[in-house]
Order: structure tokens, then sequence, then C-alpha cells
């Protein structure tokens, strides 16, 4: 049987079945159709500016190397005129994070870009094996996830760069679009499918302007959004990229690993499925209640002005194992709402408005982290609009500056109850022989959250 | 949905022995029954008999599948119109049962089933109507309507677009026989577990926009009210329910319906429908709430108030002019596309479905 000529050049012989539409196509082809595919969503949603410095979240593995390795290559193809830094967030997972670091070092000499690598440790005083050893394997990828949302943005402000990319594929996005639908979580369900999230300080100051960037005001943008992860794979492969295969050994929560095995089965069905539920995340956004103001008619196409605050973002490299932990405690706060309102043991009682209003921006040094601070608080103005309480309004943590709906911000809250945990009579010796206090230790932590805050400014 | 509390006695007459555990609750069969009559019969509030003049009945059309929801509801809408009858000499509304015929092999057992149902609810008016019925329009005659169906599915490639497309047009068919035959609504009989598969199989096929017509009750885009009774009884509590009243409905089902839903081994015969029911048949298991916490978030949904509003030419709902056809949004990312596709006047989900040579036939 004659070998089948590509679907493209019809020279050479095609060796690659597309994941996405079947199309059969050799290496080269395949090679430059999902270049110019990201390409293609780059500029139709104008993710960049030139002169941009963009920083990308890279953990080692597939979706953020071939990020780093696609950028680069367009970068300088169609004259971006970016500046692409790794960043890297080490959550202190030994025999995880060790070797995908690594595989983060050579990235960086292969593509030629800085490097900086921020760990939990420095940032919260915890190492994920350290959270993991108090709270226990479930539940953990809570913390995970709030660290590092947290740590990107700190990491992009010590590097003074107000936008950051992060590998998410086309599977997260579905993956997320049917949690948030199991979940019933409409507020993310309306903002998950943006390519860009940005918070309103950020979406104002989108053009490019001197002001040093803070930690509320950074882009976070999806160049993968559109892109099948098998595709990615495919790609890394075919482009001989160096990328470290290991999934975290910690295992996703169950309504992410339920809705990744949902999604693998539907892609085996049809390979189409995977965007059809992008696409249909994307036109359901525009159906939850409140969108409109959300986007407040300044937000075009397909960029959303959603907040980036605790949007999920999950494991990228964990696989579909389910604890059902998560699962069954939703369930069970479900039938007891269910059943409080068939006793009708509930009444309605409404709280007097209280909204947290956003900082100003113009102040954008990263407040420290201190205990003690809780009299401070952020700048609020007066409300002008007498709306309820049910819509997320953003201000800023009262702890650390962060981002947030509440008034302390949840990374600041499972810091509190990890560290209230903490022994408080553990005796350790210094390396001069002085003894210190687990008490002392603690009050020196902040610091290094001031150290940051100097190094930057 | 065994008694797990084994010997318990049940939490709402508290004098019978449990049956059954419903919703982490012991329950008796007496209560049992009375819990599921009463959260369909709730839902009827609109149709009570003083909202009926004594001249003229309200009709709604009850489309029944055969299945375990439509045969249910069935089942306790017959007897709540007999107690209306009794207590009030009046009934709030009058039933009339149809049948979609979709395969002419099964006409055999249809009828003998239509016969089982007709001896014990021939009280309501009945009728049957076969799918290809929806290409008559212009005075085909039947055998060209069923020519034309079948030259529409031979173009179809995939079973999950061949399910899709049938239900679409049976749904379109029940809506047509409703309005000819003066319906004042249409009656489905989604339990909640079906709300929520069609919720993720919809959003799976590309038609996340229709989500908050999947649901609502109430006005349909169609023009005539779709109310949906069982949507708050959950599909493995029809189950139990079907033999704990007497005589029991599992007769009255079409052949093999209660067997439990698994995916053929090969990805070729599988649906984005097998799949989801699939899925929700062990999602309810252990966790019923987040069922219907699906159907109840989805029904949170607004409907668009969009200008340039046209009707995809398959599914017949609205939908935005610039969002027809699957080109020219983010996630088409082709730099040269054949723009064709959408000027066929379908929406992307049925883009998804049916090509270019299948929108020509459709009726």
């Amino acid at each position: 049987m004659a070998p089948t000529p590509c679907e493209l050049c019809s020279i050479n012989r095609a060796l690659i079945l597309r994941p996405k539409n079947h199309q059969k196509l050799c290496k080269t082809c395949f090679i430059s159709t999902f270049e110019s595919e990201i390409h293609h969503t780059i500029t139709t949603t104008s993710l960049f500016h030139p002169g941009e410095r963009i920083a990308i979240g890279a953990s080692g593995g597939k979706d953020s190397t071939v990020l780093a390795s696609v950028l680069k290559t367009l970068n300088e193809r169609h004259n971006y005129g970016l500046e692409l830094i790794l960043l890297s967030i080490d959550e202190g997972i030994k025999g995880y994070r060790d070797d995908s670091l690594e595989t983060v070092k050579r990235n960086a000499q292969q593509y030629d870009m800085e490097l900086k690598i921020v760990g939990y440790d420095e940032l919260y005083g915890w190492t994920m094996d350290q959270v993991v050893e108090q709270v226990g394997k479930k539940g953990n990828c809570t913390y995970c996830g709030v660290f590092r949302r947290q740590a990107l943005d700190r990491g992009a402000a010590m590097l003074g760069v107000q936008h950051v990319v992060t590998g998410h594929n086309a599977d997260d996005m579905a993956e997320t679009v049917l949690m948030n639908l199991l979940r019933g979580d409409l507020p993310r369900l309306s903002r998950s499918t943006s390519i860009m999230t940005s918070t309103p300080s950020a979406a104002a100051a989108a053009v490019p302007s001197q002001t040093k960037p803070s930690l509320t005001n950074i882009k976070r943008s999806k160049p993968l959004k559109y892109a099948y992860e098998k595709e990615i794979v495919l790609y890394a492969l075919h482009k001989k990229l160096d990328y470290f295969s290991t999934e975290c050994i910690y295992s996703p929560e169950a309504f992410r690993g339920s809705a990744r095995t949902l999604i693998k089965n539907l892609e085996a069905v049809r390979p189409s499925a995977i965007l059809d539920v992008v696409r249909s995340g994307e036109d359901m956004a525009k159906l939850v209640p409140g969108y409109e103001d959300t986007c407040a008619g300044k937000c075009a196409g397909s960029t959303g002005a959603g907040a980036v605050e605790e949007e999920e973002a999950g494991c990228g490299s964990a696989a579909g194992r389910s604890g059902g932990g998560e699962m069954s405690k939703m369930e069970q706060h479900l039938t007891r709402n269910e059943r409080a309102d068939e006793e009708e043991l509930e009444i309605e009682i409404k709280l007097p408005i209280q909204v947290e209003f956003l900082k100003d921006p113009a102040n954008d040094a990263i407040p420290l982290r201190k205990k003690g601070r809780k009299g401070v608080k952020s700048a609020s103005t007066p409300q002008s609009s007498g709306k309820p309480v049910t819509k997320q309004t953003m201000g800023s943590c009262e702890n650390c500056g962060y981002l947030s709906s509440q008034k302390v911000c949840k990374a600041c809250v499972l810091l509190e109850g990890l560290n209230k945990n903490r022994p408080k009579v553990a005796v350790e010796t210094s390396t001069d022989g002085e003894i210190v206090s687990m008490q002392q230790a603690r009050e020196e932590l902040p610091g290094a959250v001031a150290q940051m805050s100097v190094d930057q400014s | 949905m065994p008694a797990k509390h084994i010997g318990a006695i049940c939490r709402r007459c508290n004098i019978l022995e449990a049956t059954l555990t419903v919703r982490s609750d012991p329950l008796c069969r007496d209560c049992f029954v009375k819990y599921v009559h009463t959260k369909v019969i709730k839902r009827m509030e609109a149709f009570r008999t003083r909202h009926s003049t004594a001249d003229q009945t309200r009709v709604l059309l009850l489309p029944v599948s055969f299945g375990v929801s439509s045969i249910t509801l069935l089942h306790i809408l017959d007897g709540h119109l007999k107690a209306q009858n009794e207590r009030t000499g009046r009934k709030g509304f009058a039933l009339h049962v149809l049948f979609v015929e979709e395969e002419l092999s099964t006409r055999e057992e249809l009828e003998k089933k239509v016969g089982f149902l007709k001896e014990r609810y021939g009280r309501h008016e009945f009728s049957s109507i076969h799918l290809s019925q929806i290409f008559k329009s212009g005075g085909n005659s039947d055998e060209i309507s069923q020519t034309r169906m079948e030259a529409l599915f031979s173009t179809i490639k995939s079973a999950t677009s061949l399910t899709d497309v049938a239900i679409i047009l049976r749904t379109r068919l029940i809506v047509q026989f409703a309005q000819d035959s003066n319906c004042e609504g249409i009656l489905w009989g989604d339990s909640t577990t079906k709300l929520a598969e069609k919720v993720l199989s919809e959003t799976a096929k590309g038609r996340g926009f229709t989500l908050p017509w999947q649901v609502a009750d109430g006005m349909s885009p169609y023009g005539i009210p779709f109310y949906y009774p069982m949507r708050d009884v959950l599909k493995k509590e029809i189950i139990a329910h079907l033999d704990l009243v007497s005589p029991p409905l599992s007769p009255l089902l079409a052949n093999g319906i209660l067997a439990p839903t698994i995916a053929p081994p090969s990805a070729k015969n599988t649906t984005i429908d097998i799949l989801m029911r699939q899925y929700f048949e062990s999602v309810e298991e252990s966790y019923p709430s987040i069922v219907s916490n699906v159907v109840r978030t989805t029904s949170k949904l607004q409907a668009p108030l969009d200008a340039n509003i046209s009707l995809c030419k398959l599914c017949k709902l609205p939908v935005n002019d610039d969002k027809l056809g699957i080109h020219g949004w983010g996630g088409d990312q082709a730099i040269l596309t054949d723009a064709d596709e959408d000027r066929l006047g379908l929406c992307y989900g049925c883009s998804r479905a049916v090509g270019r040579e299948g929108a020509a036939l459709l009726p």
C-alpha cells in the first residue's frame, strides 16, 4: 500500500494523525500548523504588546515547556518584541520538584531565558511536604493551588513583570467547565474560559505604562487554551523538547479527577468534544447572571475581565485518580441545605451591606505579611451604590495585600490554620549553638516576605 | 437504593418498618410512594381544579417513550386526575398521551405496549406518530417522508450525531403535534438525573448557549410551554418506585430499559448521551445532591437577549447571527477557513452534527 501523503503539503509522508480533527499530516506540517494556531490565538486576542516583559509560569512539565518553546519561536519569527522570562515555583515536594526544577534550569539555558525560582518556604514558611505532613494527603491540593496562585503573582512582582502566561491547555479548560458545572459554581464558570484574566486595576493599566507592577495588577493569560493536550505532547516529542513527565505525587481533587475522566472519554467518542466544551463554556459565561456587570462593556472578544482570585488552576500534571473526599463533603453540605429547606428551618437573615473595596492602585508596594497588623485596615471608600453582597467585589487582603474578596485572603486563612497547629514549644538548635524557639522562627518568617518587597523596589 | 437502615422505623410515619433509604432517610413503602407523588404533584400546582373552567379543559401533551420516567409520570398524573375528579367532580387538566415511533421494526412491540397502557390508563386520549412525519410538510406521502429521513440519516457518520439529530427531530415533532392538537403545554418526563445528563451532554456537544432552555419550566423558544414535573425526583428513586405500586409498572416499560447503561466497547458506537447517562448513574449512587445541584445551577443561567437572532435550521433554537457555524471564534484557529458551513444557518452544535450534505436535507 502506498504511503499516505500529508494532507497539507502532499509531498511528505503523513506520520501524524492530528488528535484534534484526525487530519493526516507530516511532521513538518504538524509543527508549523501547531505554531501558527498559537500565533493565531495570540494575534486575534491581542494578547501581547511590543516591548512587554512576560513571565512564563514554568513547571518543567510538557505544557509550560511547549509554551516556552513556542513563544520563543513565535517571538523571533513574528517579531513580537517580547522579553520572555521563566518563572518557577518550588512547592517543596521532594522527588517531584527537585527533578522538574532541574529541567527548568536546563530549559533556561536552552532557550536563553532568565529564570526566577520562588519557593513556598520563603513565601509562606511552609513547603508542600510539610503541609502534607500536617494536613494529610486529602485536601492538600487546595493549599498547593492557593499558594501557587499567589506565588506566581509574587514572583512576577519581584521580577517587575505585569503579565504571567501559563500552560493551561484546551483539556484543562474543558475540564474546568465541566467541573464548575458539577460543583454548581457559576462565578467561576463565567470567568474560567477567558483567555485572559486580570484584576480591575490591571485592566485599567492595560496600556503600557511605567507604573511598577504591584500584586494587584498582574495579568494572567493562557495562550494554549485551544491546544489539545495530546498535540502538546506530540509537539514536545517531535521537537525533542526537554521536559519532565512525572506527575505530582499528591492526588487531585475528586471533582477535577471526575471531570478529567469524562473529558478523556468524550474525546474518544468525538475528537472535537474538547473544543466543543470550551466553546460551550465561553457561550455559557455570557449567560451567568451579572456577566454584563463584570464585563462593564469594556472587554472585547474573548478577553474577560474576571478577577483572578482563587481561580481554579488545579495541577496540570496530576492524573485522574479521585479520592472522593471533596465530593462527599459537598454532598453532605448540599443534603443539609436541602433538608433545612424542606423542613423550613432556615430563615433568611439579611446582613447589613458590607463590601471591601479595592485598594488604591497607586499604592503598589507589597504590604508586609506580619502578625499583629490586623488593626491596620486597607483604605476603603464608602460604597456609592447599595448593591447586595451577592457578587464578589475585589479588595485586598488585610494581612498581605493580595487581591481578595474577603477581608483576609485564602492563603492567609490557610496559613493561619497551619501555623496554629505548628508545635509552639518545639525547640531547635541554630548553627551557632544558640537556642531558637519555633515561636521566634515564625516571627522571622514575615521577614522573608519583607525581604521580597525590598528586593523588588 | 436498598435500605441501609435494616429494621429501622420509617422517619416520616414513625410507625412502619423502613423498606428503603431515600436521601439518607429510612422510609416505609407507603411513605416513599407518597414522597414521589408529592414531588411530582407539587410541580403541577398551576393546573389545580380551581384554575380550570367548567366548559373548557386544558389539555397537556404527555409524550411517552416507555422509559421509566415517562411511564411513571403517566401513572402518577392518572392517579392525581382520578383523585381530583373524585374529590371535586372536576379535573384540573386533561392528558393527551403521545408515542413517537422511530423504527418500523419495533411496531409490533410498540403496539403491544400501547395496548397495555390503554388497558390501564384508557381514560386519556392516545395518539402515535412516526418520526418521519417531521418531513411531511407540503403534503409529502409517508413513503417520501420516510425516504427523506433515511437520506438525511445516511449522511451522518457518527453514532453521537445520529442520536443527537434524532432527539432534536423528535422534540420538534412533539412540539408540532402539540401545537396542531391544541395542547396548552408539554409535560416532559425528565428526572433530575436526566436533566443533569442533558446539561452535560449539550455542553459536550457545543450547545452550551441552549442550557437556559434545556431545564427551565415555562415558555419554551418553540412557543409552547414546557413542564418537567419529575424534575425533583432522581432516576434511582423512580426505578425504586416502579414495583412499589400495584400492579407494578415495570411490565409497561420498553424491553431492557432497566439494565444499567454500559457504553459499547468501541468508542465508535458510543455516543455522548450514553457516556453522560453512565456517568450520572454512578454519580447519583453516592452523590444525589450533586446531581440536583447541577440542574439547580443551570436553571440560574439567563437566556440571552441579543439582537440579530435567527433560529438554527436544525434545533430551531434562537442563536445570534454571528454565532452560527463552527468558524469565526477563538477556538477556530484556521487561517483560511471555508466559511461555507457558516452560511448553512446551523448553530455551532448542530454544525458538528450535520455536514453540508445533511443540512440540505433537513426538514
